[in-house]
């Protein structure tokens, strides 16, 4: 049987490795006492009964992490606050000490003999607290008299961002004919991939390493804020890693938990494991998005883009996740004024802290909330001065001749041909033929609209260069080392092609070993789309280092000056006769000994790019019920060269899908009162299904990126950072022809329901549902 | 979970006997509510009474004008078995729509009816086709079995043994799936039996009801338009994160329609 990836053999036989497969002889089980409130003072903790527990190795707690050395994990700013404001950092700790300040947080660590008898021993620390005042959702943080979580953080306001220019933009809403405003909330969502988060963790006394089995996205980066927790030195935590079972952003960062085992696995001398629960990865997992925005359009009378000016106001939960201020403002900054030639744009971003889970990154990482901020004022745009949507985007798009496009903000899109992309897109969707589709539609009473995104993507340039390396083992196998990790992405297989391409050898010669501690490699974990252009380049310079070098066996060989041999297909020749000799036979040559004569270690340092991309989506919807169905999309990127199509299908359906999942449903809902999860499970949450999208139709228009030597984009996110606004702008579309003028996600057949009941009774505000109340 | 014994009982008497020693046994039949519950540290049994393999509690066959089908018989059996699909269409088709394959591979009738979920399928199934429920000391009938959210008249060491339901001559269950659940967040059978309408609901309230006002409608012309003129009072409905009362109310407008709607235009009592 023949796989199109080289990973999926190994995948869909139940052969690949994750965190719960590994098993240590002798090894012990953690378990962790989770605050059950979202926000309290630990008045007492007695965990003597559970110490007592005859299969109990030890209990952890604060006193433990703080005699240890532990320190707040890490997190920062990536770029200054609004006059050079620094962010406020919360403090948190790997086990909450005095406060617990969300529902999950981490107060004790059980080591036992088996998970049952860590989760009997949890059961049995008896403790006592003080309840405070809790605070869910940023709006609530920011308002006077809120309850203050961290006594550093003075209304709970950690950080104010501001970019883009607000007096060019204050100067150009003053001189418009039409003024545009949207309030909307991109609510909170949970993850769920499908690994839970869990480690492994042997601890060597002889030497003091650390080894650590653990889901990650990037073991440089995992090692690094390991590090920053514990204190403890660098070259003495070894990240371990093999199948990681999805990430989308929340397996970035070193959770708490990591640490409390590591300090576990020192205390006891034994190997530590945990592996969460689902209700864990519910309760504890970071979740993502939560913003409320406020954006505003200034239009000529002609109907001219002249200034963007927009608010977002981040829940960032407790505390602030390293990767949490990265997503809050940098996607914002880079993507600013979107596809549109608009002279003039700003945004302020904000950071609340309230009594929730810690957000970070997550699949689109900011982009899909500010391409849907934007598309979905534009489309309000369209609405409020009568013009068509396609139609307001094609007078305002940037024309592929102005290329390289310097931004409002000081940026610039490298390349693009976003005009060409919305026709494209246009056609494959057939935007004309769609009032004869939505008189079918009505025939048998639904409702249907159609609603498109133009949107831009930011995908990283990456914190540094991204080193790879190839060791040429026996039996012509070659093994690539790399730290930006597979969680789904298929690394394996792009980066094998890669290098089969230049060097002419099958693909199958190549392994991958992405989290292998033996060999240490600086580099970005995967995320922001960057994996392609960032180690794909890297590689691409690896293949012409290991060319250059087999051209040296190669003169050795045939006997001539390195300088006559040129390599073409595998082969090297002597330029003009034809005397050659195949890399294949060198590296067979060669072999044998410890190390290679090709065995090399490159690097490259790639700078972000902007992949882009038109998608429409239209949706009926039965006005009896309120259930939306997708029963159209279409989606044209440019994701730059693309190297392997199925790959990159693969990412859209994915991404697009994953869109669908929050506009129709996903929410993370917790209690106004007490601060618990109402969904909690997957009795509660939905999540998106495969069947959840029909009639999907994806198109390429590639226009390749000078900034890279692939001249790919990325295109793990671009699915989500359109079908988010695509969606709900056909969802509002077929809304309004019931009446229907503003819409917030999530578009829950209850919710949709209850919002054309409302129009038809011509009182906005009585099926209002508010799921969070 | 908590520490349990497992124990596979060789017959009904056996597994009745177990239940009647020990105070804190439960009987296991299919697991897909019961292993949860366990696994989240929810219940702590001192037993698990494996009943699913008895072969008193297995079987499908129509006798005197009834489908008797045992407890333990899988939700995947009801929806493919060709006694069902033929003397009671609507019941092969409800059981269809229940969860997963993998939940109906394993989940059975009688763990579903003793459970009384307020979203389950089949309660709505036994109410409305007024079943008799039969446990190995009393038949108990429909009307007086359930008792609220998950409450029936099962006391402790009773068994259900099989489920009777007289044949209908028309009926339909129309169900709106909840999005993350797949429960039913509401769904209504409607069924005809001896020239009496009855009117099931479940998902709507706190326990499966009968819906009086629809009977009466229906009594009086068998048609969806006597439901869509109905009006549906939503106090006392289930209100949560999910949906406010008022829709549910509607729902339940929408699906009774919906099953009345499957009735009239096929001749097979289908799921709507
Ligand atoms: C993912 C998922 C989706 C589901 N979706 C649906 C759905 O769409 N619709 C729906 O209706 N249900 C749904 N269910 C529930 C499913 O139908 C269960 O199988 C059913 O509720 C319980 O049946 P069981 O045989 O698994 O019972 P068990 O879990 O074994 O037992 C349930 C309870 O009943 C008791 N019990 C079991 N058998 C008997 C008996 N013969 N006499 C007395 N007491 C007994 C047990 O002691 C226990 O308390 C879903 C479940 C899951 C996990």
């Amino acid at each position: 049987m023949s796989f199109s990836r080289l990973e999926d053999r190994r995948l869909v036989t139940g052969a690949g490795r994750y965190v719960s497969d590994w098993h240590l002889p002798g090894q012990l089980y953690a378990a962790f006492l989770r605050a059950d409130r979202a926000h309290a003072r630990i008045v007492s903790m007695d965990v003597s009964q559970a110490q007592a527990m005859p299969e109990v190795h030890a209990v952890l707690t604060a006193e433990d992490t703080q005699r240890a050395g532990f320190r707040s994990l890490p997190c920062a700013a990536p770029i200054p606050g609004k006059g050079g404001a620094e962010l406020i950092k919360p403090y948190r700790p790997v086990l909450a000490a005095e406060v617990v300040r969300f529902v999950g947080e981490c107060v004790a660590c059980v080591v036992a003999q088996t998970e049952e008898a860590a989760q009997n021993a949890v059961e049995a620390i008896v403790i006592e607290y003080d309840d405070l005042p809790v605070v869910i959702g940023a709006e609530a943080a920011i308002a006077p008299g809120a309850a203050q979580l961290h006594p550093n953080i003075p209304g709970n306001l950690a950080i104010e961002f501001e970019t883009g220019d607000a007096q060019a933009v204050a100067a150009a809403f003053a001189k418009s004919a039409h003024i545009v405003r949207l309030d909307l909330h991109n609510q909170r969502v949970a993850g769920n991939p499908m690994e839970p988060k869990g480690c492994l963790v042997r601890h060597d006394a002889g030497t003091g390493d650390y080894f650590v089995h653990v889901c990650t996205q990037g073991t440089a980066g995992m090692r690094g804020q390991l590090v920053a927790t514990t204190g403890i030195a660098d070259e003495h935590v070894h990240v371990v890693a093999e199948d990681v079972g999805g990430g989308f952003g929340l397996r970035f960062n070193a959770y708490p938990e990591y640490s409390a085992v590591m300090l576990a696995a020192r205390i006891t001398g034994r190997p530590v494991r945990w592996v969460a629960s689902r209700s864990e990865v519910f309760l504890s997992d970071e979740h993502a998005r939560g913003v409320s925005s406020r954006g505003e359009l200034a239009l000529d009378a002609q109907g001219q883009f002249l200034a963007f000016r927009f608010d977002f106001l981040n829940d960032m939960g407790a505390y602030i996740a390293p990767t949490g201020p990265v997503v809050a403002v940098l996607s914002i900054r880079a993507c600013l004024a979107g596809v549109y030639k608009v002279p003039a744009a700003v945004a302020n971003v904000r950071l609340a802290l309230t009594n929730s889970v810690p957000m970070a990154a997550y699949r689109g990482a900011g982009r899909p909330v500010i391409s849907y901020m934007i598309e979905r004022l534009v489309d309000q745009a369209a609405v409020e001065l009568a013009i068509d949507p396609a139609d307001l985007r094609r007078r305002n798009l940037i024309p592929a001749h102005a290329m390289p496009w310097p931004t409002a903000n000081g940026l610039a899109y490298d390349s693009g041909d976003f005009p060409a992309v919305l026709e494209h897109a246009l056609e494959v969707a057939d935007w004309t033929g769609f009032e004869q589709r939505r008189t079918q539609s009505a025939a048998h009473g639904r409702l249907r609209g159609i609603g498109l995104a133009s949107f831009v993507e930011a995908t990283g340039g990456g914190a540094g260069p991204d080193e790879v390396e190839a060791r040429f083992g026996g039996h012509g196998e070659i093994t690539l080392f790399a730290v930006s990790h597979s969680h789904g992405q298929s690394h394996e297989t792009a980066y094998a092609e890669i290098l089969s391409a230049v060097l002419g050898l099958p693909r199958e010669r190549f392994r991958l070993r992405n989290g292998d501690p033996a060999v240490r490699l600086a580099g970005n974990a995967t995320g922001g789309s960057r994996t392609l252009h960032g180690v794909g380049s890297a590689l691409r310079v690896l293949a012409d280092d290991v060319i250059a070098k087999g051209r040296e066996l190669a003169a050795r060989a045939l006997e001539v000056a390195a300088a006559d041999i040129v390599f073409a297909d595998g082969r090297y020749h002597i330029a003009g006769t034809d005397r050659s000799v195949t890399l294949d036979s060198l590296i067979e040559q060669h072999s044998g000994g410890a190390v290679h004569p090709l065995d090399t270690r490159s690097s490259a340092r790639t700078g972000g790019t902007f992949p882009n991309g038109c998608h429409v989506a239209e949706v009926e919807i039965d006005p009896t019920t309120g259930v939306v169905e997708i029963v159209r999309f279409s989606a044209v990127d440019d994701a730059g060269t693309i190297l392997n199509h199925t790959i990159v299908a693969g990412q859209m359906h994915g991404g697009i899908t994953q869109g669908a999942g929050q506009v129709l449903g996903e929410h993370a809902i917790c209690d106004r009162q007490s601060g618990q999860l109402l969904t909690g499970s997957f009795m509660d949450y939905p999540m998106p299904r495969a069947i959840m999208i029909h009639g999907l139709t994806l198109a390429e228009h590639p226009v390749p990126t000078p900034t890279n030597v692939l001249g790919a984009k990325g295109v793990g996110e671009a699915g989500v950072t359109g079908s988010l606004p695509a969606l709900m702008n056909a969802i509002l579309a077929a809304l309004r022809t019931a009446g229907v003028t503003h819409f917030d996600m999530p578009a829950t057949p209850a919710r949709i329901w209850g919002a054309i009941e409302a129009a038809r009774a011509g009182d906005a505000r009585r099926f209002a549902y508010d799921r969070a109340q | 979970m908590y520490e349990f014994s497992y124990v596979k009982p060789a017959s009904l008497d056996e597994a009745a006997q177990l239940l009647a020693n020990h105070d804190d046994a439960k009987p296991l039949s299919g697991g897909m509510t019961l292993i949860p519950t366990l696994k989240q540290r929810l219940a702590q049994p001192s037993h698990l009474i494996d009943i699913a393999a008895l072969t008193e509690l297995r079987g499908i066959e129509v006798t005197a004008g009834q489908l008797i089908i045992g407890a333990a018989t899988r939700h995947i059996e009801v929806a493919t078995s060709m006694t069902v699909r033929t003397a009671l269409p609507a019941l092969a088709a409800l059981a269809s729509t229940i969860g997963d394959p993998q939940v109906r591979n394993r989940g059975t009738l009688g763990g579903s009816v003793a459970n009384n979920d307020p979203n389950a399928d089949y309660p709505a199934a036994v109410l409305a086709l007024g079943a008799t429920v039969h446990t190995q000391r009393r038949a108990i009938a429909a009307d007086d079995f359930f008792q609220g959210v998950f409450t029936t008249a099962i006391e402790e060491g009773e068994l259900i043994t099989r489920i009777a339901f007289p044949l209908p001559t028309r009926a339909a269950y129309a169900k709106f799936p909840h999005p993350a659940s797949g429960f039913a967040m509401t769904g209504v059978f409607v069924a005809e039996t001896g020239g009496r309408v009855r009117v099931a609901v479940t998902g709507a309230g706190p326990g499966v009801f009968r819906w009086r006002e629809a009977e009466a409608a229906l009594a009086d012309r068998f048609a969806a338009e006597s439901i869509e003129a109905l009006v549906v009072d939503p106090s006392g409905l289930n209100a949560d994160i999910h949906a406010p009362a008022e829709y549910r109310a509607n729902l339940m407008k929408v699906l009774a329609s919906r099953a009345l709607r499957a009735i009239l235009n096929s001749s097979e009592g289908a799921v709507a």
